[in-house]
């Protein structure tokens, strides 16, 4: 069928063949020794100046780790990694926390300009007069001005590198900043909350993530404020062989809300890099909390060589009454993606949400999926998950559902669907349903198919050519999980997910 | 089996390893079954499944298996009349096949320590995976059971019964069964008993021929003293329909395992189960399925009612294999919870790897609905009546399918049996 080659045509264009993001950056990286050791671990706090009560939280979590095994249990295969082959501590040596855009180099504001990371903002926002040199700048502020106002956060390899609009949030209360910052300036908020959500000993990754973390973001919206703009952070690893884990602490006080969104790409290399961030979001009694993510890190050529192994773990805690986190993903990267966003509702009448799409294609393999965990009476959550694969790929949903005993009225509502385009690539759906409470409800459907011929028939039977029907039908099948996205991100998913699926056929 | 170092061995496990050692001598079989009984009690000792073996991962088989009874070597059961009034009956008492059976046209029996001790039936004793518990449990203690071949084109005129009755203590069967090419059956597998505590494994090993048309009902009343540990292999053929009913209602540990393949174009799979849960009990129904060819159907609906402290798994996987398109499936799994003291877990799996397929399922956990019990109630019904008919109703959908007027009577029979002492 030619209509389906021209798709599998598409999804490899944007997956495998034409990786936007491939190109990588000489920056002067300051970097730790290779290896994983209590001396390594003291280097990386003292690099970052750290208070020693989170020196001695990062060795007890190292300790930890060395008891625990590597988890085996995913669909995912791939080369034991050796974690002392792994630079653990990587930053761009000219940046001790830049104050402003003209400290940073100019070397780095390139990347982002090529990944189109509007970080030019704050200048033009605080009327900095300054002509673009290029065509391709101009753009930037342009679309800066059209795309509305969103905050950065760029962590490069492990450091944070700028974080946009600071003051403009201050001015509302919100704290922004890098993670490392945040221990320095406020650590009675990051003692009372890190690992509060996520355990330093909850799974291998996240322990290892506890001990060796560099930065990544911190985000306080207080109590009552509605962060006014979104939050964003892009992440990306630059240098040769090293890991990233970044570490993410979102906190939304009583009443609060603030959307966030991340991006994650690499450059193109041979061997496979290993990232492992840990995400903790908390919303208190009413608070919402809205994260995004659109993850294109390097899935490997199209032998399946090199890629990144994506072993992340994102937990949200509704600890409030009627508090909400929404989780919604657009993954098209990775050689290995792990990941498992989830909901702890805690408080009473809280809500979770998980959308995802999934596109694998080449030899990228997904296991992804989410967990709601049910403990607050009159919980409800809600899961929309579209898997596409393609190519030699495998693609996974593993979710969770479950309400303990005192869960009175525990409502869930799990939609599934993948869609296979090709016959060497997998679906696979794994749900666990477990309800311990007697008014729990809990509905669960799953499908995996090709695109039907009766779909096909039904729209071409209006007169639209075959292509563009199934053009229609992809579009169809994903549109659930891109409409939960901010409208800046959702133009960005699409031209991720294949300029065909939003309809550009005819 | 859990290939997982036990630092200390569970009691149940010590008692498995020495019962084995004492029983070693009395179990029949030639060079290669033992051999393979060696294998079986070597799995053991490396340790019983944990809920850390993704496939037991609701069933921690060693937690919950807490000891195990001695073999009880003067016990009796008799035999009972069977479920579909004028069936053959082959007993198994205790672990014991029979020498004098009803003889029935184109079917022929022979009793299965014969072939263990030829070793004929040594092929048939692997288990299916590293994770296969039951499997290697029985093949470590199995020492009787039946083989039955029904000839090509038979069309059974009665239903078989075959009876797996204990009288406490331990007892391993095993039932090979051939349906030849073409032929026409309805086989009831009755697994029940009196008196204290028993261990009961039973595997059944099914091969439906081409064409051939089998109705298998599983029907399981266990005392709550009982583990019964059972496993339903089967092969369908080209052409060939199985339709398998599985009927938990008993029993204080029950793991009912089904393992299904298709092997021909054409094969057809129907399970339909109904689990009946009631005090502090764990019951267990795990299913793979195999759609290992081309042009296959399945589906599957399981419904479960839970009550009490009961506990309930299902777990059903399909897997579709690369070159099995146009693979057909669905499957349903829907549970009353009527009790806040008891729980269900399910885990329905889709492994898919072939494109030109249509694949589903759906599962539901939820209380009796509200609107359906007003319906009834603002007839003038009181609410308790109501609510028996709702859950009766929700269940005896699954038997009404049945296409077969003697078949649904009797399984609806049982049905009001459970409900009359549990209701």
């Amino acid at each position: 069928m030619p209509a389906v080659q021209e798709t599998i045509d598409r999804v490899r264009k944007i997956d495998v063949d034409q990786y936007k993001y491939g190109f990588q950056t000489e920056i002067e990286m300051d970097k730790a020794p290779k290896g994983l050791s209590e001396d390594i671990i003291r280097f990386i706090s003292a690099k970052k100046d750290e208070p020693d009560w989170m020196l001695e939280w990062r060795l007890g979590a190292y300790r930890r780790w060395l008891t625990l095994e590597e988890p085996t249990w995913a669909r995912v295969h791939y080369p034991k990694i050796d974690f002392q082959d792994i630079y653990y501590y990587a930053a761009p040596k000219s940046a001790p926390g830049p104050k402003s855009l003209s400290e940073v180099d100019p070397e780095l504001l390139k990347v982002y300009e090529k990944l189109g990371i509007p970080l030019k903002e704050q200048e033009i926002l605080a009327g900095v007069q300054k002509p673009a040199v290029t065509d391709e700048e101009a753009e930037i502020g342009d679309n800066v001005y059209k795309s509305g106002r969103v905050a950065v956060d760029a962590v490069f390899d492990s450091v944070s590198v700028v974080t946009t609009f600071k003051e403009e949030l201050a001015k509302a209360g919100v704290i922004f900043c890098s993670i490392s910052e945040a221990i320095r300036e406020h650590p009675e908020l990051v003692k009372k909350y890190l690992g509060s959500v996520v355990p330093t000993s909850d799974n291998f990754y996240a322990t290892l993530n506890s001990a060796v973390f560099t930065d990544g973001s911190f985000v306080f919206v207080p109590k009552g404020v509605r962060c006014p703009m979104e939050l964003s952070t892009y992440f990306r690893i630059n240098e040769k062989n090293t890991g990233q884990f970044e570490r993410t602490l979102i906190i939304a006080e009583e009443g609060a809300y603030v959307s966030y969104l991340e991006g994650c790409t690499a450059p193109q290399r041979d061997e496979n890099q290993l990232h492992a961030a840990v995400v903790e979001l908390v919303a208190l009694d009413d608070a919402e909390i809205k994260y995004s993510t659109v993850q294109n890190w390097y899935p490997g050529d199209a032998e399946g060589k090199g890629g990144i192994y994506n072993f992340v773990t994102k937990r949200g805690d509704c600890r409030g009454d009627r508090s909400k986190i929404s989780w919604t993903q657009v993954e098209t990267g990775s050689a290995i993606t792990w990941k498992y966003p989830s909901c702890i509702l805690r408080g009473d009448d809280s809500s979770g949400e998980f959308y995802s799409i999934a596109v694998s294609n080449g030899y990228q393999q997904v296991d992804s999926g989410t967990k709601m965990i049910h403990l607050g009476k009159n919980t409800s959550s809600r899961i929309i998950s579209k898997g596409i694969a393609a190519g030699f790929s495998q693609n996974t949903y593993r979710g969770q559902v479950s309400a303990h005993r005192k869960a009175t009225n525990a409502r869930n509502f799990t939609n599934c669907d993948s869609l296979l385009i090709g016959d060497q690539c997998g679906a696979h759906t794994v749900p666990y349903m477990e309800a311990k409470n007697a008014t729990a409800k809990f509905e669960h459907e799953a499908t995996t198919s090709k695109i039907s011929e009766d779909q096909k028939f039904y729209v071409m039977q209006r007169g639209i050519p075959e292509e563009e029907a199934i053009a229609l039908i992809v579009n169809g099948f994903v549109k659930d999980v891109i409409q939960q996205l901010p409208m800046e991100f959702a133009v960005e998913a699409q031209k991720l997910i294949g300029i065909s699926l939003e309809g550009s056929v005819g | 089996m859990n290939m997982h170092a036990q630092p200390q061995r569970t009691l149940a496990e010590t008692g498995l390893i020495d019962a084995f050692g004492e029983r070693l001598s009395l179990l029949p079989g030639d060079g290669a079954v033992m051999v393979k009984r060696d294998d079986a009690i070597e799995a053991i000792k490396h340790g019983l499944p944990t809920r850390r073996v993704e496939s037991w991962h609701y069933t921690d088989l060693r937690r919950l298996l807490t000891s195990v009874p001695a073999f009880e070597a003067g016990a009796v059961a008799k035999a009972l009349a069977p479920v579909l009034e004028g069936s053959a009956v082959l007993p198994v008492l205790n672990g014991v096949s029979q020498a004098k059976l009803p003889e029935v046209e184109g079917v022929t029996v022979q009793r299965l320590s014969e072939k263990l001790t030829d070793g004929s039936a040594a092929p048939g004793l692997d288990p299916y995976g590293d994770d296969d518990a039951i499997g290697a449990l029985n093949t470590a203690f199995v020492a009787d059971g039946y083989f039955v071949d029904i000839a090509d084109g038979t069309q059974l005129e009665r239903p078989i019964e075959l009876q797996n009755l204990q009288a406490g203590g331990q007892s391993h069967v095993r039932l090979l069964a051939r349906i030849g090419a073409g032929a026409k059956a309805i086989i009831v597998e009755r697994q029940t008993g009196v008196g204290d505590e028993a261990l009961v494994s039973s595997v059944i090993q099914l091969v439906v021929g081409d064409g051939a048309e089998v109705t298998w009902l599983i029907v399981q009343e266990q005392p709550d003293t009982a583990t019964h540990l059972a496993q339903f292999k089967a092969h369908i053929g080209k052409d060939a329909k199985l339709t398998l009913f599985v009927m938990n209602a008993g029993g204080k540990l029950v793991r009912q395992e089904v393992v299904v393949r298709t092997t021909g174009e054409g094969a057809d799979f129907k399970l339909r189960g109904i689990n009946l849960l009631a005090g502090d009990t764990h019951t267990d129904t795990t299913m793979v399925l195999d759609h290992a060819v081309p042009h296959t159907t399945s589906t599957e609906v399981i419904r479960n009612v839970v009550t009490g402290k009961a506990r309930g798994v299902f777990q059903g996987r399909i897997n579709v294999h690369q070159y099995a398109q146009k693979t057909n499936a669905k499957m349903a799994c829907n549970t009353l919870l009527l009790s806040d003291d008891g729980e269900f877990s399910t885990k329905p799996e889709l492994e898919i790897f072939a494109d030109d397929v249509v694949c589903g399922h759906g599962a539901t956990v939820t209380e009796i609905d509200h609107d359906h019990l007003f319906y009834l109630m603002a007839r003038g019904i009181d609410e308790k009546s109501a609510r028996g008919l709702l859950v009766k109703a929700f269940v005896a959908e699954v038997i009404e399918e049945l296409d077969d007027e003697a078949l649904v009577e009797a399984l609806e029979e049982r049905l009001d049996g459970w409900f009359s002492t549990h209701g």
